[in-house]
């Protein structure tokens, strides 16, 4: 299986934080969801991908090119949507559009005013005049009007209400269909990517702790709770991260057939779910 | 190359077309009121060369340089995109302000005036060296760029004035601008009109060529 998206030890420095070593692969005709808190580095992955900002090192191919030497070939079959949608605020969509469409060979008009019509947004209406999630869904218009092979979203669902939220991560599922499409999906909001996501790749503090199939990270991980008599050096070194109260503790386990193994009667486990997993990492150390 | 000005020129469509009436009227009614052909060049080519400077910040203004930087064209396209633009902009406001003055019943200057070679040479003259110089510092800070480029121009005239007043250094200074006033008088006459012209045009291609790479080096290694 060819991979649409391969990063390997891409590092950024910007002195206060530093990605390092970053290095995943997204198998073509999947949806990968890149997951991690706020400042952990995802946004900074994105705008390397589409050569928004300057690599210190390591290297990214896409569609199986140097993202660099092959930039403009590679921009042709990618589409995007920021975090902040960066259209032109004073033109109308109709405008906007004709400010982008030049600039993909396969642009489809007639698939652009489908997608308006479907997502309710004017042609005529100002982008400036647009909520947020008019903005979002004008953005994703935008990025699959010229049948782009790959679609990057940066936190494309925060701020957004539930039903636009459920529309537009159906609309990814739908995509990916033909097994050519593939999507790299950035949030922090784990619920997203448990509907949709077959990878997730989780980054933290620059780093990227795994990058793996769904499935596998759900089966894997798990949520031990007991009590605290449980506890103790060797329970504690097996633990991702460990939150303790006063009656017992709840904690995350990369192994969870060792975890049944270890304590078969003792304690209850349970599958963790992707937010579990992320709060553990991030910030479940420190309540042990 | 090509969409990136179809992009501009959408994106500024409005306000190129008031500017236009705008500059039309200002110039025509000034423009038309200097007696000197070179001083009017002075005037219209300044004009004409703020009008890029406004376009280039727009963009900036609107943070439209991180979806220009997304789509598929490269660094080097994107800043070519804004000299071959900036030129034709140049170009085209000197072309109506030209008219403008010629148009107005009464002005002090003719065709002879200002269509003639050395006077549309000056002019070329002026617009590349502006031009070459600001393009890079507009690319590096924005619109800061360009004050800072107005402020240098007014520190360099005041220091100048300064130097000058001193008895000692007034010969020097006089004599420094003589000696490059002869020397263009000097390559006129031994080079012939035609040549001299020509070889102004090429320096000032190749002033124009050393700031597009100067402005790509650093368009490349911003972050957006």
């Amino acid at each position: 299986m060819a991979n649409v998206l391969e990063i390997k030890n891409l590092c950024k420095n910007y002195g206060d934080f530093a990605l390092k070593d970053v290095s995943f692969a997204l198998p073509q005709g999947y949806i990968m969801g890149l997951v991690g808190p706020n400042g952990a580095g995802k946004t900074t992955i994105i705008k390397l991908l589409l050569k928004l900002i300057n690599k210190d090192g390591g290297e990214v191919r896409v569609f199986g090119r140097d993202n660099i030497m092959d930039e403009v070939a590679i921009k042709s079959r990618i589409g995007f949507v920021h975090d902040t949608p960066y259209f032109y605020e004073q033109l109308s969509l109709k405008n906007v559009k004709a400010t982008v469409a030049p600039f993909y060979r396969d642009w489809d008009d007639g698939l652009f005013y489908r997608l308006l019509r479907e997502f309710n947004l004017p042609a005529k209406k100002l982008f400036r005049t647009l909520s947020r999630g008019m903005k979002m869904k004008f953005a994703l218009a935008v990025a699959l009007s010229h049948h782009a092979d790959f679609i990057i979203l940066d936190e494309p669902t925060s701020g957004l209400d539930p039903v636009f939220r459920r529309e537009l991560l159906a609309k990814l599922s739908a995509l990916i269909q033909d097994e050519k499409k593939s999507v790299l999906f950035s949030t922090h909001l784990t619920s997203d990517l448990e509907r949709i996501a077959d990878y997730i790749t989780f980054i933290n503090r620059g780093e990227i702790v795994f990058s793996a199939a769904k499935d596998e990270i759900l089966e894997k991980w798990a949520v031990v709770k007991g009590g605290n008599d449980l506890l103790n050096e060797d329970s504690r070194s097996f633990f991702k991260g460990i939150r303790k109260r006063e009656f017992g503790f709840e904690a995350l386990t990369s192994d969870a057939v060792e975890a049944r193994r270890r304590f078969p009667k003792s304690a209850v486990i349970e599958k963790a779910s992707l937010e579990d997993i992320m709060f553990y990492l991030t910030r479940g150390a420190n309540h042990a | 190359m090509r969409s990136l000005i179809l992009k501009d020129l959408i994106l500024n469509k409005k306000f190129l077309l008031w500017m236009g009436l705008l500059y039309f009227i200002y110039v025509a009614v000034f423009g038309s009121r200097i007696d000197n052909s070179r001083v009017t060049t002075f005037f219209v080519t300044f004009l004409c060369f703020v009008m890029p400077v406004m376009i280039f910040t727009r963009e900036e203004k609107f943070k439209g340089t991180v979806l220009v930087c997304s789509l598929p064209a490269t660094r080097k396209q994107i800043i070519m995109a804004r000299y071959v633009l900036g030129w034709l902009l140049m170009l085209g406001f000197f072309v109506l302000a030209t008219v403008a003055i010629l148009a107005v019943p009464g002005s002090k200057l003719g065709p002879e005036n200002l269509l003639n070679a050395r006077t549309l040479i000056f002019a070329l003259v002026l617009m590349a060296l502006y031009f070459a110089i600001l393009m890079p510092l507009l690319v590096r800070f924005g619109m800061v760029g360009f004050f800072v480029f107005l402020i240098s121009m007014q520190v360099l005239g005041f220091v100048t004035l300064a130097l000058a007043s001193q008895s000692a250094l007034k010969l020097n200074i006089r004599s420094s601008i003589a000696a490059i006033k002869n020397a263009f008088i000097s390559l006129n006459s031994n080079l012939g009109a035609p040549a001299y012209y020509a070889l102004l045009i090429v320096v000032m291609i190749a002033l124009n060529l050393a700031s597009f790479a100067c402005s790509v080096s650093i368009f490349k290694r911003k972050d957006f």
